[in-house]
């Protein structure tokens, strides 16, 4: 085993080495099936079943990720993922790499304190990595894009299913903002800060989710029905320029506008009927109290019966329209005050409304599945640094800075592969 | 590459400090080729684009492989290990190829149904959905 050089060969084979038979026995030599130190060989072993459970993870991640109809997947802006942050980890971990091996050659050498200053410059920014990990994490968390339920707000569709799940969403957090209110009321603590007030709390529950409720429950046509639906989750949480939806709500508004202009005019009439009724009423009564007469009282008592019931009905009318205004113009209210909202009601007043994000949460199970494996390896790669950095790392620790070297540069690998695969595809 | 003798511990590394320093290079440069390749006009077609990013990152995994692990200097051995292990992982991706495909191409009318459907097409314009008064 004298023919080629490696570098990384720092114990060599001790195995192999014997003094020849001098004595004239037949001394048997130890010859390695495979020329490098146990533990190098048990971590090439490790590591090659470790490429196949990480393929077996990105291979599930590819077929649903390329099986999907071409839109049905969430794009990066969808699920809250910055491109630039992963460029800037996968630069993080290629950095790591470098430094490992550079503690490794300077432990070669013979330079301990070199080899742990690189050793811990590797330490460094495998936390780097895991912070800047986290980070991204919570900005998912943040935005209710967890790996399933029950915490996660993604719905595939939006559907009757998606509506009511808003609908118990929204009652839930005005429920719970009252009590605060009444809590602080009680207590007189200064105000707590909220992104939206209850008064657009329940706005949105009138003009938006209780109307589309009413709309789903109403229309007859199914094509009409989605795209209620459809313009709810659009106005909570929208994914880019939607000109179904806006074309369909600007239709709407202008239909909620002419039919409250119809029962304005409706209401007009009616009012005037309701005062002309009571005036008739009044002066009935009046009449009725002048009138001696027995037989013309009875007649005029009649009409008196006939005219209040008149006026009954047209003050029932009256509260009639006054109903049907209201939803009405709480649309309006709500198209006017929400309508300039381009980032989304979730994200203008801090809420978190269910929304739609087709394949969302097929997305995030296979995102933090990923990413959650490689995130525990490179924490296994840490705790091992760790351990590492409380050696004197000369020479005769070269072999094992570089078997823990081999795992680090295999995480980063799969970095390599899960980067584009999660971030730029 | 170069002549050293590990086991004496000889310090003939430099050049070998100016290959690990290449490497670092070519990754960072590659890195930033494919960030380059996602907002570029390759992924107009994307299977192009997303081809060029695999192959990126292949190149990219190959000098890890190759210069930080030493799999270039070692021994024999490492086709042992590396060759069955490069070829479960291609089997395994390969195999997939008709789930995607059988997938992707033979989408059932329940499926479609009940698909996270994207929808986006002509604005309808019509008739509202609101519901009338009377």
């Amino acid at each position: 085993m004298n023919s080629k050089v490696n570098p990384s060969e720092v114990t060599g084979t001790t195995e192999g080495g014997g003094d020849e038979g001098s004595h004239g026995h037949i001394k048997l030599k130890y010859q390695p099936a495979v020329p490098v130190p146990k533990g190098k060989l048990a971590v090439w072993l490790f590591l090659s079943t470790e490429i196949m459970f990480f393929t077996a993870l990105i291979g599930t991640y590819i077929v649903l990720r390329f099986g999907a109809p071409e839109g049905s997947w969430p794009t990066p802006a969808d699920v809250r993922v910055l491109e630039w942050l992963g460029a800037v980890n996968t630069f993080v971990l290629i950095c790591s790499s470098v430094t490992i091996v550079f503690g490794m050659e300077a432990a070669k050498q013979d330079m301990p304190v070199k080899a742990k200053k690189w050793l811990l410059g590797t330490f460094v920014l495998g936390c780097v990595f895991l912070g800047i990990k986290a980070y991204e994490y919570n900005s998912k968390f943040e935005h209710g894009i967890h790996p399933g339920a029950p915490r996660s707000l993604l719905y595939d569709r939006a559907d009757l299913n998606y509506l009511s799940a808003v609908k118990s969403n929204l009652d839930a957090e005005i429920l719970s903002i009252e009590k605060e209110k009444t809590a602080l009321v009680s207590e007189s603590v200064a105000a707590h800060d909220h992104g939206g007030g209850l008064e657009d709390l329940i706005l949105i529950r009138a003009g938006l989710v209780q109307w589309t409720q009413k709309t789903v429950g109403e229309t007859e046509s199914p094509m009409m029905r989605e795209l209620a639906l459809e313009s709810l989750a659009h106005q909570i949480n929208p994914r880019g320029p939607n000109p179904r939806v806006d074309a369909y709500l600007a239709n709407e508004i202008a239909d909620v506008r002419n039919r409250i202009a119809e029962l304005m005019g409706q209401q007009e009439t009616i009012d005037e009927d309701v005062r002309e009724m009571q005036s008739r009423v009044s002066a009935l009564s009046e009449e009725l109290e002048a009138e001696q007469d027995d037989a013309k009282r009875s007649e005029i008592e009649s009409s008196l019966a006939a005219a209040t019931e008149a006026s009954r009905k047209a003050a029932t009318k009256a509260t009639e329209v006054v109903d049907l205004l209201k939803p009405l113009t709480d649309r309006v209210n709500a198209f006017e005050q929400f309508n300039g909202i381009h980032d989304g009601l979730n994200e203008h007043f801090h809420l978190k409304l269910p929304m739609v994000i087709p394949s969302g949460n097929t997305w995030a199970n296979t995102y933090f599945l990923m990413t959650g494996f490689h995130a525990l390896h490179v924490l296994g790669g840490l705790v091992a640094f760790i351990v590492l950095l409380m050696f004197r790392l000369d020479r005769s620790r070269a072999g094992l800075m570089e078997n823990v070297g081999l795992y680090w540069h295999f995480v980063d690998i799969v970095w390599i592969f899960l980067f584009p695969l999660l971030y730029l595809f | 590459m170069n002549e050293t003798d590990a086991n004496t511990g000889d310090p003939v590394e430099s050049s070998n400090t100016r290959v690990f320093l290449f490497v670092f290079l070519m990754l960072c440069v590659l890195t930033g080729l494919s960030f380059w390749v996602a907002n570029s006009y390759l992924m107009e077609n994307k299977v192009v684009g997303w081809a060029a990013m695999m192959l990126v990152s292949v190149a990219k995994a190959l000098l890890v492989i190759l210069f930080f692990m030493h799999l270039w200097w070692e021994r024999a051995w490492k086709y042992v290990l590396t060759i069955p292990a490069l070829f479960m992982g291609v089997l395994l991706v390969l195999l997939l190829v008709p789930d995607v495909g059988y997938r992707y191409m033979t989408y059932s009318k329940e499926r479609r149904e009940n698909a996270p459907e994207p929808a986006v097409s002509e604005p309808v314009v019509g008739k509202s959905a609101v519901p009338t008064l009377d």
